[in-house]
């Protein structure tokens, strides 16, 4: 899997790029519109990560140039501009999908995941992780080819732990993923809890492995050898 | 009171005493006048009166008019002078005191002596004064009459150009500037007030600009920075040599961490509401936004176990920007669940034209005036960030909906009223 990561700030692309490589990604970056450019006309990517402002041009002119030559690559725009109008405008223009800063790498790990599987047509739409098998399509869990029926917010749960297997992910990071810019105003991270709870309970009961370790203090590791 | 009016009652005021003035000094030249023109016929009696004495044979007494009061009358003693003066003498076919000039004159003819008396009813005093009065009180009414005649005129003409600046005042939009739009007009001082005002609101307008700048910029320049250490953190947090200690550090990083960015998203939204950004408006049906808002929190909710009572009877539709109805619906009930008990309730409604939200809660800490007040916020709610009623306010003020407070049985009351 490449990436293309076109972000100004080296501190984060430095960052991103650490975090995606262990993921397994092949992560190619460029600091300006120029390069960004350049690079994502030239070279085939998975995924290209964006930011919107950029030294020497708009991001979203990148995104306009790659759906012209009907680039196959996944586009998520990474902007610090949370606003509205310019997540609109870059869906409009074709992005698959938008996150403000700052935001987690876990999440933004998800999204591409997410994203790449529903560009990947032709491979294996399941998620297969030991005795557990997603079926993103269908949201749908199997342990041992039995049914688990899950809540919504069991299930992003579930695939966001997946996504982001043998990672520490902290609980306000869980808490931004399942409830968005809500969780910002949250007291407390009980019902996350409470949710994880239900979660596992169902899961040992089909006969799966806990794989979901509490990491003290900080929060969760979906842990699979 | 218009300014035209005022003027006017000030003129009014300044005539009264004028008029009262030059009433009094009327009164007694008037009535000097009279008196010169009462002697000078007196004079013109008396020498008639020495021609008869002159055509005397015998000295006698004579009357000279019907009451008697001008006469003729032999004396004894030969004094010589004559003295004018004023009396009154009741009158008995009118029944009232008439007022007299009287001039006494000694003669001496043929060695008699002779005391000439003429009289001559002169004006009363009273009858002058009326006469006064009312000349002076047609000038008044005729100068009120004058005074709002020219007021009218002038409104119409003079004070046009005046009365066009204001209604442009009145309709100005920074965010719709026009450079240009108080024309010059010819009277000096309205033309000098347009210049002013273009002057004005163009530096209005690009403190306005700068301050919208400035906005975009903050949210870049912060949010980057904040990416930075969120993104730093995650990477630390996947150390798999990390002590207990160390792990709470971390939390309490990232904990924080996620109010500042907070923190910062709230403000920048503040000023992008009180900067008036969102602007398109649609008609919204905001039952079916409380539904929404109900529903994205009821993780919340049932984690404190609140109970939800609904009453809403009529769906209310409204003309609103949806993302700030989203926000403004949220926020309220972000707040009826932080500041909730635990088994708590809150009761939302909507009758006609008017939502409210309750909740059961302890009372406040801090004053009702300061509730929507920045960063002002209940002890209690450590949490808190103390801006979400500030936005509910700025987003009220937006649309001009009334937004009160009351705290009633235990209960937490915000009704708007959506007109």
């Amino acid at each position: 899997m490449k990436i293309l990561l076109i972000e100004d700030e080296p501190e984060l692309r430095k960052s991103i790029k650490q975090y995606l490589h262990q993921e397994g990604y092949l992560v190619e970056s460029a600091s300006d519109f120029t390069k960004g450019s350049e690079k994502a006309g030239v070279y085939d990517y998975d995924c290209i990560l964006v930011d919107i402002t950029l030294p020497k041009g708009s991001g979203l002119d990148i995104v306009k140039q790659l759906k012209q030559n009907n680039s196959k690559a996944g586009i998520i725009i990474i902007s610090a501009k949370n606003s509205s109008d310019d997540k609109i405008t870059g869906l409009d223009l074709g992005a698959d999908d938008y996150l403000a800063k700052p935001f987690d790498l876990a999440e933004l790990n998800s999204r591409i995941k997410a994203l790449i599987r529903r560009r990947n047509f032709d491979g294996n739409k399941a998620i297969v992780v030991n005795e557990i098998t997603i079926i993103p399509e269908e949201r749908t869990v199997k342990v041992n080819n039995e049914q688990v029926l899950l809540t919504a917010k069991e299930y992003d749960m579930l695939l966001f732990f997946i996504s982001n297997k043998n990672r520490v992910v902290s609980k306000n990071t869980i808490a931004e993923h399942l409830w968005g810019d809500e969780s910002d105003q949250m007291d407390s991270h009980d019902f996350i809890y409470v949710h994880l709870r239900n979660l596992r309970k169902k899961l040992a009961d089909k006969g799966c492995t806990d794989y979901v370790q509490t990491i003290y203090g900080i929060g969760y590791n979906f842990k699979v050898s | 009171m218009r300014l035209i009016n005022k003027t006017i009652l000030y003129y009014l005021l300044i005539s009264f005493p004028l008029l009262i003035i030059a009433g009094y000094f009327s009164y007694f030249l008037i009535k000097s006048e009279l008196r010169d023109g009462a002697d000078e016929s007196l004079v013109k009696e008396k020498s008639n009166a020495i021609q008869l004495i002159n055509s005397f044979k015998e000295p006698h007494n004579v009357n000279l008019s019907f009451d008697s009061l001008s006469n003729i009358q032999v004396v004894k003693n030969g004094e010589v002078g004559e003295i004018y003066f004023d009396t009154s003498i009741y009158d008995i076919g009118e029944q009232e005191f008439t007022p007299y000039r009287i001039l006494k004159s000694h003669y001496s003819f043929n060695n008699n002596n002779y005391l000439i008396t003429v009289a001559k009813t002169t004006l009363e005093e009273d009858e002058l004064m009326e006469g006064l009065f009312s000349a002076f009180g047609i000038i008044i009414v005729f100068l009120v009459f004058a005074f709002f005649m020219a007021n009218w005129l002038l409104s119409k003409t003079l004070w046009k150009p005046f009365h066009n600046t204001l209604s442009e005042l009145n309709t100005y939009d920074i965010k719709k500037h026009d450079p240009h739009k108080f024309e010059p007009v010819a009277t000096t001082e309205f033309n000098q007030l347009n210049i002013a005002l273009n002057k004005m609101t163009e530096k209005i307008y690009s403190d306005f600009l700068q301050q919208k700048e400035f906005t975009e910029n903050a949210s870049h320049e912060m949010q980057t920075p904040l990416a930075i250490v969120k993104a730093n953190l995650s990477l630390l947090m996947q150390s798999s040599n990390l002590k207990e200690e160390e792990m709470n550090q971390l939390q309490t990083i990232e904990n924080t961490l996620k109010k500042l960015s907070a923190l910062n998203k709230s403000l920048i939204l503040l000023t992008k509401i009180e900067n008036n950004q969102f602007r398109e408006n649609v008609t919204i049906n905001l039952n079916e936004v409380i539904a929404k808002a109900l529903d994205n929190y009821s993780d919340l909710i049932q984690a404190k176990n609140i109970q939800i009572e609904t009453d809403l009877k009529s769906d209310l539709k409204i003309e609103m920007n949806p993302i700030l109805a989203d926000i403004l619906l949220s926020n309220l009930l972000q707040n009826a669940i932080r500041h909730n008990n635990a088994d708590g309730k809150i009761v939302v409604s909507i009758k006609e034209k008017e939502l409210s939200i309750s909740n059961s809660g302890e009372p406040l800490s801090v004053s009702k005036e300061d509730l929507f007040v920045r960063f002002k916020k209940n002890d209690a709610s450590k949490d808190s960030l103390g801006l979400g009623l500030s936005i509910v306010k700025s987003i009220t003020d937006t649309y001009n909906y009334a937004i009160a407070y009351n705290y009633n049985n235990s209960l937490h009351t915000f009704i708007i009223h959506f007109s």
